[in-house]
C-alpha cells in the first residue's frame, strides 16, 4: 500500500473538520447558502476586467429597409457606436427590419405557417454580428431607437469569424430568449436581458427579432457586448429557468436520437414481445397517425426510440409532409439531413430557411437530400440558406418538377448563372428573390417559361438593369399573377406600369416602394387605379409625386383596398383622404408619414371618424 | 593628422548632419522644408456668420444662416467641407439651410464609416447626394459643395468643387492653388439640388459629377482655407494673404483666432455700402454699377498640414 491513501484520509478527515467548524460559526441561512452557492464576485479581479465592445461588422441578416450600398435604414448601421441614441424617433442613422406587426400576414401574399412549429419558435428575422475580440459574455445590451421590444432571442456563437483556420466545431448557444411582449413606451430604449453563463468565449453575436407586436418599425442604433477575457469564476447562481435549458435538450436529444438511429441497434430484449402496450396498439393505424401529428420533430424522432410498434408510425412518411427545419437551424447539419432521409420521401413542404450556413449544410448533402425527397416537392423555401450555389439550383429544377413555391429570400450569395435553372420549373406559382443577385436575362427566362405564376417578389434586385422590359415581359406572359412586389425597383417608368396594368388584371397586391421614378403627372397612378380595380395593397412609399388625383382615383375605383402607404408625398391632403377611407371600407392600414399636408392634427380628426383604421404617422424628432 | 579647425569642422558637420535626420516623429524637432516620411494631417478650425447677424463659434457640422461645413478624421485621411445654400428656396417656403446641413452631415458620416476613397472626393458628393434621397424626409432645397481630402500616406490633396464655395492653398506667403469658380451666370452658381416632382426641369440641378476635381502635392506648413462665396466675395485675395501672414504657429488656439479674423473682417466689409468688393468689381465689369460689399453668409475653414498625431 502506498503510502498516498493514509495522507488523503488525513487531508480528508482535515477538511471535513474544517467545513463543520465553517457551518458551526455560521449561523443557520449562512450555512444554506454556503453549500448552495460559491458567491461570484461582483468585482471581478483585474486579471479578468471586463470588456465592453461595440459591433465590428455586421455579416449576415435577414432583410432591411433600406437599399443595397445605402447607409439609411439598413442593417449595417447596427455595427459601431451608437447614431442616435438616446434620441428617440424614425432616423436614417439606425437598422431597420423590411417588415413590421401583422400586414404582411394579412396581405395577399401572406403564405400559410407550416404544420408542427414549434410555438417556441417564433423569430422572423436575424442579424449576425461579429466584435473585435472574443470575450465570456456577461451582457449584451440593445440600443433601441424606436418601437423597442422586437428582439426575443439573443444567441452567441463559438466561431470565431476572423480566424484563418476554419473551427473545428461550430457551436451556438442561446443567451436569452422569450416570446415576444408588447412593449408600451415606443420612446428609445436600452434593453438589457439577463442572458445566462456560457462556457465558450465568442465574437459573434446573433440577434432574432419578432417585430408582430409593434405599431411600426422597430430601429435599432447599437449593440454592447460586455464580457469577460478569461473564464469566469464558476457561480451557480440560480439560472433562469427552463425555456433555454428545454431548448438544448431539443437540440442535444435530437443529436442522441440521430447517433442512435444511425446505429440502427435495437435489441429485442429490450422492446419485448409481450402484451405490455397497455392496448394502445388496438388503436387504428390511422388515429395512432393523428395523435403523432401533435408531436414537435424532436419529439417524434424520441418517441422512435421507445418500441418497434412507435417506430414504425414514426418513420412513416406520411409524418412527414410538412417538414419545417428553419426552428433547428442551428444544429441542422448534413447528418440530420440524412437521418431524416429515409422518411421524407413524401416530403411536399420543406423549409430550410436560415440552414446551413458556416458549413454545417454542403452541397452534396442537400442535393442528396433532394435526391431522395424532391420528387413530390411542392414548396421549398430557402430564405437565407448561404449554403447554396450554382448545383443546388440545378438539382432542385430537376429534381422537383413539381414545385409551385420557392423562396429565395436574401440567398445573396446566389451566383447570377444560377438563376437560369429556375426557368425548368414550369409549375411555379410563387417566386420570391428578396436581395438575390438574380440577372435581368434569367428572370426574362423565367418569365417567359413560368406562366403560372400567381406570387413574384423582386424587391431589392438590383442587377435588373431596366425595369421596364421587366414590367413588360411581366404584362405579357404572367396573366395569372396576383402579387407584384417591386420595392426599390429603380428605374421603373410610367411604360413598365402602363404594361403591367393592361396585362395583369388580377393584380391585389403591388409593392412600388421607394421607386423614385415613377412620376404622378404621367398619369401611371390614375392608370393603375383604373385598370386593377382588385387591388387590396398598394405601397407607393417615398414616391413624392403622389397627389390628390391619384389618392380620388383609388377612391373611386379601387374600393377593396385594404393597405396603402404614401409616405413622404408633400402633395397629398387630408380632404382627399377622407375620401378614400369613406370610399374603402376595409382599408386598415394607411401610412402617411412624412407628408407634409397632413399633420398630426388631421391624423386625429380622421382616425376619430374611422376608427378601424390604423393610420401611420412616423416622425424624426 | 588633424588640427583643431578641421577637426571642429567635422565634428559639427556629424552633429548637423545628425540633427537633420533625426526622425520628425520623434516630436517636435527635425529641421524645416522637406518632405517627411510620416503620415499628414490637417489642424482645422473654423469661423462663420449667418447673414442675419446670427455670431456662431464653429461646432463641427455647423450651419452658419444657410451655409453649413464639417470636418471629420478617418484613419486614412482628414476630410472637410463647405455648403452654401441656395437663399431663393426661402420664397417657397422651403428652410435653404436643411439641405446643405444634411448634405455636410451626410458627408462626415460617409469619411466617419470609411465609405469614401481618399483619391475620389467627387465619389464623396455623389454618394452623399444620393443619400439623401434615400431619406424618408422629403428635402427640397439646394446648394454648392466643397470638398477637400487630404490623404496622409500619399501627402496629397483632393478636392471637388462645385458651384462657388472653392478653397485657396497658401505657401510661403502665396497661393499656389485655388479652385476655379463655377457659374450658368451672373449670381447663379453650380448646385446640386432636390426640387419638389412638379418642378422638375424647371429648378436647376447640377450633377455631382459635373465638380471640378483637382489632386496635388501638399507640405508641412501649407495652409488652406476652404470658404463659401461670402469670404471671397468680400474679401480680395491680397487681405486674406495679410491676415494669414499673422498666423506663427500651427497649434489650434491660432489657427481658430486667425479663421475668426478673417471672418470677421469679411463680415464687416460685406456690410460696408462704399467699399469696392471683388464682388462688385465682377458685377461693374458684368455691365452693372454696383459699390459695396455682399451681405452673405460666410463660413470659412482654415487648416493647417502638419503632422498626423493621434
Amino acid at each position: 500500500m502506498s503510502p498516498v491513501f493514509p495522507m488523503l484520509t488525513v487531508l480528508t478527515m482535515f477538511y471535513y473538520m474544517c467545513l463543520r467548524r465553517r457551518a458551526r460559526t455560521a449561523t443557520r441561512g449562512d450555512m444554506m447558502n454556503s453549500h448552495r452557492t460559491i458567491v461570484s464576485n461582483s468585482r471581478t479581479s483585474p486579471l479578468n476586467a471586463e470588456v465592453v465592445q461595440y459591433a465590428k461588422e455586421v455579416v449576415d441578416f435577414s432583410s432591411h429597409y433600406g437599399s443595397e450600398n445605402s447607409m439609411s435604414y439598413t442593417m449595417w448601421n447596427l455595427a459601431g457606436v451608437p447614431n442616435v441614441f438616446p434620441s428617440s424617433g424614425d432616423f436614417t442613422q439606425t437598422a431597420v427590419f423590411r417588415t413590421y406587426g401583422t400586414w404582411w400576414d394579412q396581405c395577399p401574399s401572406a403564405s400559410l405557417p407550416f404544420r408542427r412549429t414549434p410555438s417556441s419558435f417564433q423569430s422572423q428575422d436575424y442579424v449576425e454580428l461579429t466584435f473585435e475580440q472574443q470575450v465570456y459574455p456577461t451582457a449584451v445590451h440593445v440600443l433601441e431607437t424606436y418601437h423597442p421590444g422586437a428582439v426575443i432571442r439573443i444567441l452567441a456563437c463559438s466561431a470565431n469569424p476572423y480566424s484563418p483556420n476554419p473551427p473545428a466545431e461550430v457551436r451556438w448557444e442561446i443567451l436569452w430568449s422569450e416570446r415576444p411582449m408588447k412593449v408600451n413606451a415606443s420612446q428609445a430604449r436600452q434593453f438589457k436581458p439577463c442572458i445566462k453563463q456560457i462556457n465558450f468565449p465568442t465574437n459573434l453575436i446573433r440577434l432574432e427579432v419578432n417585430s408582430s407586436l409593434l405599431d411600426y418599425y422597430t430601429e435599432l442604433d447599437a449593440v454592447v457586448l460586455h464580457g469577460t477575457k478569461d473564464k469566469p469564476l464558476l457561480s451557480l447562481k440560480t439560472a433562469l429557468v427552463d425555456m433555454n435549458d428545454l431548448e438544448d435538450d431539443d437540440y442535444e436529444e435530437k443529436d442522441g436520437c440521430e447517433m442512435d438511429a444511425l446505429n440502427k441497434k435495437f435489441s429485442s430484449a429490450a422492446l419485448g414481445d409481450g402484451p405490455h402496450n397497455g392496448y394502445f396498439d388496438k388503436l387504428p393505424y390511422e388515429l395512432i397517425q393523428l395523435i403523432l401529428n401533435h408531436l414537435s420533430l424532436p419529439d417524434l424522432c424520441r418517441l422512435a426510440q421507445t418500441c418497434r410498434l412507435l417506430h414504425q408510425h414514426c418513420c412513416d412518411p406520411l409524418q412527414y409532409i410538412h417538414l419545417n427545419l428553419q426552428p433547428y437551424w442551428a444544429r441542422l447539419d448534413d447528418t440530420s439531413l440524412e437521418f431524416l432521409q429515409a422518411r421524407c420521401v413524401l416530403v411536399q413542404w420543406l423549409n430550410l430557411s436560415w440552414t446551413g450556413n458556416r458549413g454545417f449544410i454542403s452541397v452534396s448533402g442537400f442535393s442528396r437530400f433532394l435526391k431522395v425527397c424532391g420528387s413530390e416537392l411542392v414548396r421549398l423555401e430557402l430564405s437565407c440558406s448561404h449554403f447554396l450555389n450554382d448545383t443546388c439550383l440545378e438539382v432542385i429544377s430537376e429534381m422537383c418538377p413539381n414545385l409551385q413555391d420557392l423562396n429565395l429570400s436574401s440567398c445573396d450569395k446566389l451566383p447570377p448563372q444560377a438563376f437560369g435553372h429556375i426557368a425548368k420549373l414550369c409549375s411555379l406559382k410563387r417566386l420570391v428573390l428578396y436581395r438575390t443577385k438574380v440577372e435581368q436575362t434569367a428572370l426574362l427566362s423565367i418569365l417567359n417559361f413560368c406562366a403560372e405564376l400567381q406570387h413574384l417578389s423582386l424587391g431589392s434586385c438590383v442587377m435588373i438593369e431596366d425595369y421596364d422590359v421587366i414590367a413588360s415581359m411581366i404584362g405579357a406572359k404572367c396573366k395569372n399573377l396576383r402579387t407584384l412586389d417591386l420595392w426599390r425597383c429603380k428605374n421603373i417608368t410610367e411604360n413598365g406600369i402602363a404594361e403591367l396594368a393592361s396585362g395583369c388584371v388580377l393584380l391585389e397586391e403591388l409593392d412600388l416602394g421607394w421607386c423614385p421614378t415613377l412620376q404622378s403627372s404621367t398619369g401611371c397612378f390614375v392608370r393603375l387605379a383604373r385598370q386593377l380595380p382588385n387591388l387590396q395593397k398598394l405601397f407607393l412609399t417615398a414616391n413624392r409625386s403622389v397627389c390628390d388625383t391619384d389618392i380620388e382615383e383609388l377612391a373611386s375605383n379601387c374600393t377593396r383596398l385594404q393597405q396603402l402607404d404614401i409616405l413622404g408625398t408633400r402633395m397629398v391632403s387630408p380632404a382627399s383622404l377622407r375620401k378614400l377611407l369613406e370610399s374603402c371600407k376595409d382599408l386598415s392600414l394607411l401610412d402617411v408619414s412624412f407628408c407634409s399636408q397632413i399633420d398630426n392634427k388631421a391624423v386625429l380628426e380622421l382616425n376619430a371618424s374611422f376608427p378601424k383604421v390604423f393610420i401611420k404617422k412616423s416622425f424624426t424628432q | 593628422m588633424f588640427s583643431v579647425l578641421s577637426y571642429g569642422r567635422l565634428v559639427a558637420r556629424a552633429v548637423l548632419g545628425g540633427l537633420s535626420q533625426t526622425d520628425p516623429r520623434a516630436g517636435g524637432g527635425g529641421g524645416g522644408g522637406g518632405g517627411s516620411s510620416g503620415d499628414y494631417g490637417l489642424v482645422t478650425a473654423g469661423c462663420g456668420f449667418g447673414k442675419d447677424f446670427r455670431k456662431g463659434l464653429l461646432k463641427k457640422g455647423a450651419c452658419y444662416g444657410d451655409d453649413a461645413c464639417f470636418v471629420a478624421r478617418h484613419r486614412s485621411a482628414d476630410v472637410l467641407g463647405v455648403a452654401d445654400g441656395v437663399g431663393g428656396w426661402r420664397d417657397y417656403g422651403v428652410d435653404p439651410s436643411q439641405f446643405s446641413g444634411t448634405l455636410m452631415r451626410t458627408c462626415e458620416r460617409l469619411v466617419k464609416e470609411g465609405r469614401f476613397v481618399p483619391s475620389n472626393p467627387v465619389g464623396i458628393l455623389t454618394t452623399s447626394y444620393c443619400e439623401l434621397l434615400q431619406n424618408k424626409v422629403p428635402l427640397l432645397g439646394s446648394s454648392t459643395a466643397c470638398i477637400v481630402v487630404l490623404d496622409r500616406s500619399s501627402h496629397r490633396l483632393h478636392t471637388a468643387n462645385l458651384g462657388d464655395s472653392g478653397f485657396l492653398v497658401v505657401r510661403g506667403g502665396e497661393v499656389v492653388h485655388r479652385s476655379d469658380e463655377q457659374q450658368h451666370y451672373f449670381n447663379t452658381p453650380f448646385q446640386l439640388s432636390i426640387a419638389p416632382p412638379e418642378a422638375e426641369g424647371v429648378v436647376l440641378s447640377d450633377s455631382p459629377d459635373a465638380a471640378d476635381s483637382t489632386s496635388f502635392d501638399v507640405q508641412l506648413g501649407d495652409i488652406i482655407l476652404t470658404a463659401t462665396d461670402g469670404l471671397f466675395d468680400n474679401m480680395p485675395d491680397y487681405m486674406i494673404l495679410q491676415e494669414l501672414k499673422k498666423l506663427k504657429n500651427s497649434n489650434y488656439e491660432s489657427i481658430q483666432r486667425t479663421a475668426r479674423s478673417i471672418a470677421e473682417q469679411a463680415h464687416e466689409l460685406a456690410y460696408d455700402p462704399n467699399y469696392m468688393s471683388p464682388f462688385a468689381q465682377f458685377a461693374c465689369d458684368n455691365g452693372l454699377n454696383v459699390r459695396g460689399g455682399k451681405p452673405d453668409d460666410i463660413t470659412v475653414l482654415l487648416s493647417i498640414v502638419a503632422e498626423y498625431t493621434d
